[in-house]
């Protein structure tokens, strides 16, 4: 009687899991049928989920209003560099934290935890009058007056994201579990602190470079605000800016909305169907250890 | 003296750079902004007005009204609902990688391609969430438009979003908690409700209030759902404080006053956090990761 009551529980169970899952894919299932549906299709009457005819021709049409070879390349080098520099930067102070000596280590430690509590829209106002008036950028003299700044650079798109305390906080935790004995080898054969970071340290850390830098992706092609209160020029939009773009055309045209919507989506869906392991670890991390 | 590496200073140093540069000294600048009228133009000090502004500023406190029940809904449903969905997955069932995948597409997927996809859902003319209304012979809504619903569509879209980070964070901390607990109130003649509630809730109460702490200030933050589903609309019914901070500044450069309220959200935030600080390590300490 247990066996038969449990076994209807976990099909219950699994029904319910099922139908939640359904509910949770829908609407991203909705936006790939409406992207292959035609203009004339949406303006008739009936309606049906799956398109009568399918057309790919939106996405063309789609990628036609503004230049989205520029915005997918403007996105794929924000996010790149940013990715890439904040990696480099965060393990060399993950790991002078969690493994050297040096006085000062405290206080430069806990000023930094002051980067993980101040979230980015809370000084988005400074930064922004800062960068425009950096000194000699985008025409402004030394005292930083005159022109633009770094305004609409890549630059002034990128600099917020590289600053964020969170990857040193990763390195650190992921450095203090590694044995002492390892750092005591490489003493006695005479290896630097240096090199003991590059040739021990770095080579072993592969999981904690591919989780921060799955969160750093993450963020940077998602982020909107700022390239919205940083960019001026048609030529500097993200795929994001360019996205949101849609939203005041007079009249939307949902097949090209969701053909975009697709587009921009996909780069990353992609990215986590082959590093789930690495997402998943970023977030338990974030979720827990704060 | 030979313990001390003086290579540390040059490791950290570029992340401290953009540390100082970038988060401490832009905390002190908003300070000092928040007390003068900058306009991207010129400047003048004009002492506490800013402040005394916030609490004439009618927008200001819609603004804070709907960010609060914004962060308490959304908290509250995506909590419930992704210890629900972990507790279903907590046995490891078949098929549990696709559920997964199911749950946490939404939550990496951008908020500004989510809004646009929930755009359309609640589109009056030609959304879904009105086809399957007319189908039960119930009439369509003006949803993002009608002052009733726009607030709780948004939370609707914003709890369908963050689920899976929930699930997955409370699915983890389900699984780290030890089979021998349960094995022995088995032993005693516990029942499942029992189990639920003296061993899997307890066990849970660190992840819980990280997760409960953690919403509440990313709810805070709403902006973007807000700005493409909404634009604040109808008539306030949908602004918060970043889309207030953002208006102000950025459309009509009161700077200053933009900044003061920067440091009100500010204060709010500091205050979950210390708040977490403070009482999020009580209960069991659970050793994850």
């Amino acid at each position: 009687m247990k066996s038969g009551n449990s076994a209807l529980q976990s099909i219950g169970m699994t029904g319910i899991m099922i139908v939640a899952s359904i509910l949770m894919l829908a609407p991203f299932f909705l936006m790939l049928t409406t992207s292959l549906k035609s203009s004339a299709e949406l303006k008739s009457i009936g309606f049906s989920v799956l398109p009568r005819e399918t057309t790919i021709s939106n996405y063309l049409v789609a990628m036609q209003r503004g230049n989205w070879v520029r915005y997918f390349y403007n996105s794929f080098v924000i996010t790149t560099v940013t990715v890439l520099v904040s990696l480099v930067i965060n393990s060399m102070a993950g790991y002078a934290f969690a493994r050297l000596r040096f006085p000062g280590r405290q206080a430069l430690f806990v000023s930094s935890l002051i980067g993980l509590m101040i979230p980015p829209q809370t000084t988005m106002i400074p930064v922004f009058i800062m960068l425009r008036h950096f000194p000699l950028a985008g025409g402004n003299d030394l005292l930083g007056s005159g022109g633009i700044g770094l305004i609409n650079s890549y630059t002034g798109l990128m600099i917020p994201f590289i600053a964020g305390s969170f990857g040193v906080f990763l390195f650190r935790q992921y450095y203090l579990n590694f044995p002492h004995s390892l750092d005591d080898a490489a003493e006695i054969d005479g290896v630097g602190k240096l090199r003991c970071f590059l040739w021990i340290y770095v080579p072993l850390s592969k999981p904690a470079f591919a989780t921060l830098g799955a969160l750093k992706a993450t963020q940077t092609w998602n982020e909107y605000i700022w390239p919205l209160i940083m960019t001026t020029t048609s030529d500097m939009r993200t795929v994001q800016l360019a996205l949101a773009l849609f939203r005041d055309e007079h009249e939307i045209e949902w097949n090209y909305l969701m053909s975009a919507t697709t587009i921009i989506t996909i780069p990353l869906v992609v990215l986590f169907l082959f590093a789930q392991r690495f997402f998943v670890e970023g977030i338990v991390t974030t979720g827990i250890k704060g | 003296m030979r313990n001390i590496h003086p290579i540390a200073y040059v490791l950290i140093l570029p992340f401290y750079m953009f540390l100082f540069f970038f988060i401490l000294v832009p905390i002190g600048m908003n300070i000092f902004l928040s007390f003068t009228n900058y306009d991207l133009i010129q400047w003048d000090f004009v002492g506490w007005k800013n402040y005394r502004y916030l609490f004439q500023d009618s927008h200001f406190h819609i603004s804070l009204r709907n960010t609060s029940l914004y962060a308490f809904f959304t908290v509250g449903f995506s909590m419930v609902l992704g210890l629900g969905a972990a507790l279903l997955l907590k046995g490891n069932p078949p098929g549990i990688k696709i559920y997964r995948i199911s749950f946490y597409i939404p939550y990496i997927a951008s908020m500004v391609a989510v809004s646009m996809i929930w755009l359309w859902i609640y589109d009056p003319m030609d959304g879904i969430a009105n086809k399957i209304l007319n189908l039960f012979g119930i009439p369509s809504k003006q949803w993002l438009y009608d002052s009733q619903y726009a607030l709780s569509c948004i939370i609707v879209m914003s709890v369908w979003k963050v689920l899976g980070y929930n699930m997955i964070v409370f699915l983890t901390g389900l699984q780290a908690i030890p089979p021998y607990l349960y094995e022995a109130a088995t032993i005693d003649g516990a029942n499942s409700i029992q189990k639920f509630l003296k061993i899997t809730l307890p066990m849970l109460q660190p992840i819980t209030f990280f997760l409960f702490v953690t919403g509440v200030i990313n709810s805070f933050k709403v902006f973007e759902q807000v700005a493409i589903l909404t634009a604040g609309g109808p008539s306030n019914a949908t602004t918060t404080v970043v889309h207030q901070i953002y208006n102000r500044a950025f459309n009509e450069f009161a700077m200053g006053y933009a900044a003061a309220m920067s440091i009100a959200l500010l204060l709010v935030i500091a205050f979950i956090t210390l708040f977490n600080y403070r009482y999020g390590n009580q209960g069991a300490d659970l050793e994850i990761g």
